[in-house]
């Protein structure tokens, strides 16, 4: 009969979160339209808004080229809900998984999460091409703050829906108010507009959402002559670490009655 | 082998907690066969999940340096959209194999499925689903494994050959059972433990606890 290895808690924390991540591939994309879909649904949405912004101003927006500027407010707002969504949901999905006693809640966040991170990688990676083609020139003047700003995007979202997912483990109505609360977020995360459209005085309304921070310094640190103003990376980062500490103290408390009740 | 440390367990409920175990400090004797007896709502199947790593208690630890299958019968964790062999990969991965081809080759040995093993699992009929997830069990060496429901399995033939593969692991291995059938009970435990009012019992002699659990 088939021998089980001794392995060390990490050890079977990371054969847990691969043997998810797997299954997520192959139960997500057993058809053929799914994992198109996953690719085709953002660049169509991105060229539709773009496609509008261009025809209200051209095809340059603060001397970054119109499509540009949206796929970078477009993406990272994906990117945003995608993951806060499919983390929110991961503690359901996998909750008959919980039966073998080597997978926890935890392991589940976090494949659902870096399958969330790959999917839209692919998405970034068609887009480029797309521009090539479309002849657009591309200027990355600081990768890495970009990359930075993305990570930190994705972190936000996982640890707000780990939050998410506990509450609704007891409270199921909070699922509810998670889906209305995602929606305004399109219009108010600086994904079509810029901060510097936005009179001073109403700065207030927008400058706590971090998200907007993400968008805005990435487009900075690509175009430096984008001229971002009113958003701090130190916030951006403020805002990932109170959050992530956050939901891990929610986790380390209630995951074991999560899973129980 | 196994140690229960101060282990309450509770459901919340409108009437209140309902407890099923308060402040129990248990420990389950070492090589036996050991029945779960206790009457209906008496926390069974609850201590069995808890066994099984799949619940935890309200507060309290449950403590074990064998290695313990999760409930035989249990398909919960097949997915209705990947294949046998996929369902049987990922039940391989996570429970740590260190062969996964020899264990795909004995699962797909054991239940009979032949080349409906690569098929969706939607596509399979009640009783195939349950083989499936009976074999991914069995064919894994573990200390203890745990039983409920293991001779509802399948067809007739099938739940003979499970019983008798049950039979056989019982030799090297041992046996936490959960069943209103006394008969089977007998078949494969030597002595039991009865769950009452929140109280574990241990019987050395499983013929003196059901004469316990009969006057229930």
């Amino acid at each position: 009969m088939a021998q089980v290895q001794h392995r060390s808690r990490l050890g079977i924390w990371l054969d847990v979160i691969f043997a998810l991540f797997i299954r997520g591939m192959q139960s997500r994309f057993n058809d053929k339209f799914g994992i198109s879909w996953a690719i085709i649904q953002p660049v169509s949405f991105i060229f539709i808004l773009s496609f509008i912004r261009g025809v209200m101003n051209g095809s340059e927006t603060h001397t970054m080229p119109t499509f540009v500027f949206m796929v970078y407010g477009i993406v990272s707002l994906q990117f945003f809900i995608t993951t806060l969504s499919s983390s929110s949901k991961a503690l359901k999905k996998d909750k008959p998984l919980f039966a073998f006693r080597q997978v926890v809640p935890i392991s589940s966040f976090i494949a659902t999460a870096l399958f969330e991170y790959i999917v839209k990688l692919v998405v970034i990676i068609v887009l480029v091409i797309i521009m090539w083609f479309l002849g657009i020139e591309l200027v990355l003047k600081d990768p890495l703050t970009v990359i930075i700003n993305f990570t930190l995007l994705w972190l936000l979202a996982l640890s707000i829906g780990i939050i998410f997912a506990i509450s609704t483990a007891f409270f199921p109505e909070v699922d509810k108010f998670r889906e209305m609360a995602q929606r305004p977020m399109l219009f108010i995360s600086a994904v079509f507009f810029s901060l510097q459209d936005v009179p001073q005085e109403y700065w207030h309304y927008l400058d706590w959402n971090p998200l907007l921070h993400a968008i805005e310094l990435s487009r900075q640190a690509a175009y430096p002559s984008f001229g971002a103003v009113g958003v701090s990376q130190s916030y951006l980062y403020g805002c990932t670490l109170v959050i992530c500490f956050l939901s891990l103290v929610i986790y380390k408390r209630y995951w074991k009655q999560a899973i129980s009740v | 082998m196994i140690q229960l440390n101060n282990v309450t367990k509770y459901y919340p409920s409108s009437l209140g907690n309902q407890y099923i175990l308060k402040n129990i400090s248990f420990s389950f004797p070492e090589n036996r066969n050991l029945a779960i007896l206790g009457a209906n709502g008496a926390g069974k199947s609850t201590l069995f999940r808890m066994l099984a790593g799949s619940e935890y208690p309200n507060s309290g630890t449950i403590t074990s340096s064998a290695s313990i299958s999760w409930p035989v019968a249990l398909a919960t964790g097949i997915h209705p959209q990947m294949t046998g062999r996929e369902n049987t990969r990922f039940i391989g991965r996570v429970n740590g194999v260190l062969d996964l081809e020899e264990y795909e080759r004995k699962v797909q040995h054991f239940t009979e499925l032949k080349h409906k093993y690569d098929l969706p699992v939607r596509s399979y009929s009640s009783g195939m689903r349950a083989r499936l997830a009976f074999a991914c069990c069995i064919a894994i060496d573990f200390d203890i494994y745990l039983i409920d429901e293991a001779t509802s399995v399948g067809d007739q033939r099938f739940k003979k050959k499970a019983k008798q593969s049950l039979m056989n692991k019982s030799k090297n291995a041992n046996i936490i059972m959960v069943s209103h059938d006394i008969k089977e009970i007998k078949q494969f435990c030597d002595s039991a433990v009865i769950i009452e009012k929140g109280q574990l019992k241990f019987y050395e002699d499983l013929e003196d606890a059901i004469s316990v659990y009969r006057k229930l």
